[in-house]
C-alpha cells in the first residue's frame, strides 16, 4: 500500500499504487437542480456506445431518483452500510475509506450487486420521501419535508480508482493524458473483480464478449476537443465536460477549477469512499442538509447558498449559462455587457450567450386567420 | 531425492519446494516403471506421484469415458482455498481432485475429476464458470517456480479447461445472451442490420482480438504462460486438446498437450518427472481468477517407453 494525497478527504490515505496524476484530468460538472430525468443523456450514450448484443444491462450513463432510485439497486446504501460510520472533522475525513477498510485477502472493501440488481434501471423513479400529511409536495424553502431529486451518474474517472486497485490483471488503466479510466479489452479475463470493487458500480460485464466494459469518457470526442455525448444531448443544459487541476494548481480562469476549487459550488459524490471521484455536483437546493452531506461531503450548505445567489453573481451565472451552449470544450470564459462568452485555448470566442434571454409578451387575444377567414386567436402557455 | 525410487516423501517435498524446500528436477528418474508396476489400475493415497502410463497409440484426449483410462492409477490430490495472493478464496467448496495420467510418444493426457453438483457453463453478471487447470514448469531442473503461477524470469506453463468453452464447442457457440436468458426479447441489434464487419465493432473484446471473447473455438483448453499472478499470457500456438463431461455430480475433464511443448518449454520426455500443480474453480461458489482451489506441487512421473 502506498500513501497518497486525497484532497477531497483533507488527508493522505492508503492506496495499492503510487499516486500518478494525469497531465490533465477529465471532469464533468452536473447541476442537479436542472435535471428533469428525461434520460436523453442515457439514450445518447446507449445509442453511441452500448447498443450491441451483450450490452443490454449497460448504462454507462444513468439518471436515478434519490433517495429511492439506484442502478444497480442499492449500490450506494449497500457499500455505505458495509463501510460503517463515516465521520468528518471539519473538512477532514476521519472515517475509513474502502481501501483502508479492505478485509484480509482483499484490496478493496467491495459489494457485489446481484444479477437481479441490474434489472431495474429506473427503480424508484420520481418517488419522493417524507410525510405528505405534514407538508406539501411542492418544495417549500428552506426544506420541504417531502423531497426527491435526480442524480446524474457516469463513471467518475477517479483519481484513485477502485476498479484499477482490484483488477488482478492490471487490465484497467488511467490515461496519463486526460485521466480517463479504461478497461483494456485485450487484457481483461472477465473476473469481474472491478464489478465488486467499484463502489459506484460503473464497470459492467459484456455477456457476449465475457469481459468488462465501462464509460470511456467519450475519449474519441475529448481527443477532438469536444464535450461528451451525454453533455451535448442534455436538454437541461446542466452538464459541463472540462478538465480539473489539483487544488494547489487551481486556475480561476478555468471553468472546472473555478466551480470546484475557487467557488466550491460543485462537490464530489461520496468522497468518503476515498476514490477522489472526478464528477462534481452542484447539490439540489431543496434537500435536507444531512442527506446532502452524507452524499457530497462537507460544504453543501455553502454550495447551496452560493447557487441561490447566482442571479446576483454574473461571473458564476455566466459560466452556468454556458453549460450546454457549445459542443466544444472551452478553456476560459468571461462576462461583459450581460453576455457570457466562452473561449478556446487560443483565446478565440466559441460561443456567446446572454445572461438573460429577452422576454416577449404576446397579448392574450389577437386577431388571426383560419382558411382565409378572420378569427380571434388566444395565447397558450407553451 | 533418491535416484532409484520415487517416494511419497519426495512427492510431498515438491509441495514443500514452494516454500523454499527441496531441489526437484525434470531429470530422468530411474526406476519409475518399477515403482509403479504393482499399483497398476489401483487408487493411490494422496501424495503419491502421478504416473503417466505409456500408451502406444492415440490417447483418449477427448474422451473422459474411454476404457484406456483404466490403465492409469488415480491419484487423489488435496486442494484448498487459495489464500496466498489477493484476492483470496474465502470458502472452500471441494477438497480433492482425482488425477490420472497417460503418455504416448507425442502427447501427455490427464484425466481430472472432482465433485461439483452444479454445472456452471455460462458467463454472465455474477455468474462464473467451473474450470480446472494444470500448471507445469517450462524448464526442467530445480527448484520448481513459485507455486503462485511462477515469478518473473521463472515462468510456468498453464493449461486451463473451462466449462463455458466446452459449451461453446458442444453448442456451436450458443452461449450468449439468448442462452443466459432464454426468454430474452431483443430490439434490433447491430448484427441484425449491419454487415458482419461493422457489427463486429460492437463486440469490442472480440474485435480487439481478446481470446477470451471468442466463442468459435476448436478446443476447450487454453494454453498460457505466466510469471506470477495476474500475468497470464495466451500462447500463440494453442495445441492443447481436451473435453469435459459432467456425470453423477462430478466433472470429468481431460486435458492433453503435445509432449514436445514447442515454443513453450522443454519436452515432457518419457522417463522424466516434473512438478505439477492443479487449480479448481466452482462457478456457483463465485470462484474466478485467483479465487480458486489450489494444490501444492505434486510429481508427474512419465513412464519410460517400453523397449
Ligand atoms: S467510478 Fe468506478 S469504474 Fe469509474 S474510475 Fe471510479 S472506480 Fe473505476
Ligand atoms: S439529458 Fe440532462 S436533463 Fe435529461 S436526464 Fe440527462 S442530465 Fe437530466
Amino acid at each position: 500500500m502506498a500513501r497518497v494525497r486525497n484532497w477531497q478527504l483533507g488527508r493522505d490515505m492508503e492506496y495499492p499504487y503510487e499516486a500518478e496524476r494525469p497531465k490533465r484530468q477529465f471532469t464533468m460538472i452536473m447541476d442537479t437542480n436542472k435535471c428533469i430525468a428525461c434520460q436523453s443523456c442515457t439514450i445518447a450514450c446507449k445509442s453511441t456506445w452500448t447498443w450491441g448484443k451483450g450490452q443490454e444491462f449497460m448504462l454507462w450513463n444513468n439518471i436515478e431518483t434519490k433517495p429511492f432510485g439506484f442502478y444497480p439497486t442499492g449500490w450506494d446504501v449497500n457499500i455505505l452500510a458495509k463501510l460503517g460510520e463515516q465521520s468528518w472533522d471539519g473538512d477532514t475525513y476521519t472515517g475509513q475509506t474502502i481501501f483502508e477498510a479492505a478485509p484480509e485477502g482483499e484490496r478493496v472493501l467491495g459489494w457485489t450487486a446481484a444479477e437481479e440488481d441490474w434489472s431495474h434501471p429506473n427503480i424508484g423513479e420520481d418517488e419522493p420521501t417524507g410525510n405528505a400529511i405534514e407538508t406539501t409536495y411542492v418544495p417549500d424553502r428552506p426544506h420541504s419535508l417531502m423531497w426527491m431529486y435526480y442524480l446524474q451518474r457516469i463513471c467518475n474517472h477517479c483519481t484513485y480508482p477502485a476498479c484499477v486497485a482490484a483488477c488482478p490483471r492490471e487490465a484497467i488503466y488511467k490515461r496519463p493524458e486526460d485521466g480517463i479510466v479504461l478497461v483494456d479489452q485485450t487484457r481483461c479475463r472477465g473476473y469481474q473483480e472491478c464489478l465488486t470493487a467499484c463502489p459506484y458500480k460503473k464497470t459492467m460485464f459484456n455477456l457476449e464478449t465475457r469481459v468488462s466494459e465501462k464509460c470511456i469518457g467519450c475519449y474519441p470526442k475529448i481527443e477532438q476537443g469536444l464535450q461528451t455525448q451525454c453533455t451535448t444531448a442534455c436538454i437541461g443544459r446542466l452538464r459541463l465536460t472540462n478538465f480539473l487541476s489539483p487544488p494547489e494548481e487551481a486556475d480561476p480562469r478555468k471553468p472546472a477549477d473555478f466551480l470546484v476549487h475557487i467557488r466550491k459550488i460543485a462537490l464530489p459524490l461520496y468522497p468518503q469512499l476515498g476514490l477522489e471521484p472526478n464528477v462534481y455536483y452542484i447539490p439540489p437546493t431543496h434537500v435536507p442538509t444531512d442527506f446532502l452531506t452524507q452524499m457530497f461531503g462537507p460544504g453543501v450548505e455553502e454550495a447551496v447558498k452560493m447557487y441561490e445567489n447566482a442571479k446576483d453573481d454574473p461571473e458564476l451565472l455566466g459560466l452556468l449559462m454556458l453549460f450546454g451552449a457549445t459542443e466544444r470544450i472551452f478553456e476560459t470564459w468571461d462576462v461583459s455587457g450581460g453576455v457570457a462568452r466562452a473561449y478556446d485555448e487560443q483565446g478565440e470566442e466559441i460561443v456567446a450567450v446572454p445572461l438573460r434571454e429577452p422576454t416577449f409578451v404576446r397579448p392574450f387575444e389577437f386577431a388571426t386567420e383560419v382558411a382565409g377567414e378572420p378569427v380571434t386567436g388566444y395565447r397558450h402557455n407553451t | 531425492m533418491s535416484a532409484s525410487k520415487v517416494t511419497r516423501q519426495d512427492a510431498l517435498l515438491y509441495g514443500g519446494a514452494a516454500v523454499g524446500g527441496l531441489v526437484v528436477g525434470g531429470a530422468a528418474v530411474v526406476g519409475i516403471a518399477a515403482a509403479v508396476e504393482n499399483r497398476k489400475g489401483a487408487e493411490t493415497a494422496e501424495g503419491e506421484p502421478i504416473v503417466a502410463r505409456y500408451h502406444d497409440g492415440e490417447l483418449p484426449a477427448e474422451d473422459p469415458g474411454s476404457g484406456t483410462w483404466s490403465k492409469a492409477t488415480r491419484v487423489r490430490v488435496p486442494i484448498a482455498a487459495q489464500r496466498i495472493v489477493q484476492p483470496y478464496l474465502e470458502r472452500e467448496g471441494v477438497t480433492e481432485l482425482g488425477v490420472r495420467a497417460l503418455a504416448s510418444a507425442t502427447e501427455v493426457a490427464l484425466l481430472l475429476d472432482w465433485e461439483d453438483d452444479a454445472i456452471d457453463d455460462l458467463d454472465g453478471i455474477r455468474r462464473y464458470h467451473d474450470a480446472v487447470a494444470v500448471q507445469l514448469p517450462t524448464r526442467a531442473g530445480a527448484p520448481p517456480p513459485p507455486l503462485t503461477m511462477g515469478a518473473p524470469g521463472n515462468p510456468v506453463h498453464i493449461l486451463q479447461w473451462r466449462a463455458t468453452w466446452q459449451r461453446d464447442i458442444d453448442s456451436g457457440g450458443k452461449t450468449g445472451v439468448d442462452q443466459i436468458y432464454p426468454e430474452v426479447v431483443h430490439d434490433v441489434m447491430p448484427d441484425d442490420v449491419l454487415p458482419p464487419e461493422a457489427a463486429q465493432l460492437y463486440w469490442v473484446g472480440r474485435e480487439a482480438g481478446n481470446p477470451l471473447s471468442k466463442i468459435d473455438r476448436s478446443t476447450p483448453v487454453e494454453e498460457v504462460a505466466a510469471e506470477g499472478f495476474g500475468t497470464v499470457t495466451h500462447l500463440p500456438n494453442q495445441l492443447a486438446r481436451g473435453r469435459g463431461v459432467h456425470e453423477d455430480g462430478r466433472w470429468k475433464v481431460v486435458i492433453a498437450l503435445p509432449s514436445a511443448r514447442a515454443g513453450v518449454g522443454e519436452a515432457l520426455a518419457p522417463g522424466t518427472s516434473w512438478p505439477i500443480a492443479f487449480a479448481v474453480w466452482l462457478g456457483s461458489d463465485e470462484n474466478r481468477g485467483g479465487r480458486k482451489h489450489i494444490s501444492t506441487w505434486q510429481t508427474l512421473a512419465l513412464e519410460e517407453r517400453p523397449a
